[in-house]
């Protein structure tokens, strides 16, 4: 089974840029199941359901739920199990960098970003609920936009080099903690528009192959919070 | 508190900037806390840092000087200050929150319009702080929950700056990535 585990970010960013229906394209397209867990989900719903600016936002996301287009994790894992792996995440990668001058430990990640993990990772060992994959793990990726969560496991040292500089501050990184961490594969929203674009789904435009569309897609996210520099878009484009 | 000693210079200083009517220094003044912020977490720190960056804002603006409540508003602050220096001074920090968060309760009792700007100043300085959390490397919904600020009124803010065209955080080649989302679609 493939699980595709969305970060609040992406679906954020989408939003903002009136590319959500382009989820539900690529939905039609996916031999597989697009997942929120409930800390992404009170992320997206919950918490803009109550702020008059993102209302409508919020509303556009819950009926993509209640359409089915989005799976709520707990379908696939239970809750409790996924509970207790996020905190088990959170005590690794929240230990991993610590202030060399007194040794606090700095708390990177918050539950939304580590249920994405404890997700993925479950999935991976055949914790699913679903009997056809218990022989084998799960074909699982995270679609997340925000930088730190992808650094942390693709380039921890970056991460540590970056906060160094940032802190004006040595620190101590324990980066053997995050080994079983580095399987897992993220892509952005700048990602899936790009799949979306090459397979024509984007719904806007009545060229669909573009360039100029391709652009503005790529920058649509990137300036909605998608952590790309303009180095990547440009490499993207000219492989669209 | 955490980091007491440091809160309590940066308190003095912010003081002395609004008296010697210095908005730039304040500003500055209030980039200092963001580092121990991102450290310790604290939420002393981090109403600090609003506090003070907002100030600068506030101050820097000539014409809510003429604005009817700005009297009330600067007594309010001067005296709010001098009390929370006081109270660090003594160790009683429970008092210092108070009287730092009278500073952004007496914009309830301003009539006009001065009420409203400055507490949207407060609320766009939250939102830079947030953005500044993220920049200093906590993840996003770490520093969203740290300023009660949404995700997304913080992502417009991110996808403002440049922050996503540093190399560092380049952790993966385009290709490679791209192959991924590929692979997944089939």
């Amino acid at each position: 089974m493939k699980y595709l585990i969305f970060d609040a970010g992406p679906i954020i960013s989408l939003t903002l840029n009136g590319m959500l229906p382009v989820i539900e394209k690529l939905k039609e397209v996916f031999d597989g199941e697009f997942i929120l867990t409930p800390q992404v989900q009170s992320e997206v719903v919950g918490r803009p359901m109550k702020i008059k600016k993102f209302k409508l936002e919020a509303i556009q996301v819950k009926d993509m739920i209640d359409r089915g287009i989005f799976k709520m994790s707990s379908e696939i894992i239970s809750n409790q199990k996924l509970d207790k792996e996020i905190k088990r995440i959170l005590k690794v990668v929240n230990g991993v960098l610590r202030t060399v001058q007194t040794g606090e430990k700095i708390r990177i990640v918050h539950d939304g970003e580590a249920a994405c993990l404890a997700f993925s990772n479950l999935c991976k060992v055949n914790n699913t609920l679903a009997n056809s994959d218990k022989k084998a793990g799960a074909h699982c990726v995270i679609v997340i936009d925000e930088r730190t969560t992808r650094m942390l496991t693709e380039a921890p040292q970056n991460l540590e080099k970056m906060m160094e500089q940032k802190l004006h501050t040595p620190l101590d990184a324990n980066l053997s903690l995050l080994d079983k961490l580095k399987d897992i594969k993220f892509i952005r929203s700048a990602e899936l528009l790009f799949v979306a674009y090459k397979k024509g789904l984007i719904p806007i435009a009545s060229d669909k192959k573009n360039k100029e569309l391709l652009d503005a897609l790529l920058y649509g996210v990137k300036f909605k919070g998608c952590a790309i520099s303009s180095v990547e878009i440009e490499e993207m484009k000219r492989l669209g | 508190m955490k980091e007491a000693e440091n809160v309590l210079r940066i308190l003095k200083e912010t003081k002395k900037f609004i008296e010697d009517d210095n908005p730039f220094e304040l500003k500055a003044l209030s980039n200092q806390t963001i580092h121990s912020a991102t450290i310790s977490q604290d939420g002393d720190n981090i109403i600090v840092a609003v506090l003070v960056y907002s100030l600068g804002k506030v101050m820097e603006r000539d014409s809510y000087r003429n604005m009817e409540g700005w009297t009330e508003f600067y007594n309010s602050v001067i005296k709010n200050l001098g009390l929370a220096i006081k109270t660090i001074e003594n160790k009683n920090i429970e008092n210092t929150r108070i009287y730092l968060g009278r500073i952004r309760n007496s914009l309830n009792k301003i009539s006009g319009n001065l009420g409203r700007y400055i507490k949207d100043v407060f609320k766009k300085a939250e939102i830079n702080k947030a953005f500044k959390l993220y920049e200093h490397g906590l993840s996003t919904e770490k520093t969203a929950e740290l300023l009660g600020v949404s995700l997304w009124d913080l992502s417009s803010y991110i996808g403002q700056s440049s922050i996503g065209d540093a190399k560092v955080a380049i952790s993966m080649p385009v290709v490679k990535r791209v192959k991924i989302a590929e692979d997944i679609f089939g």
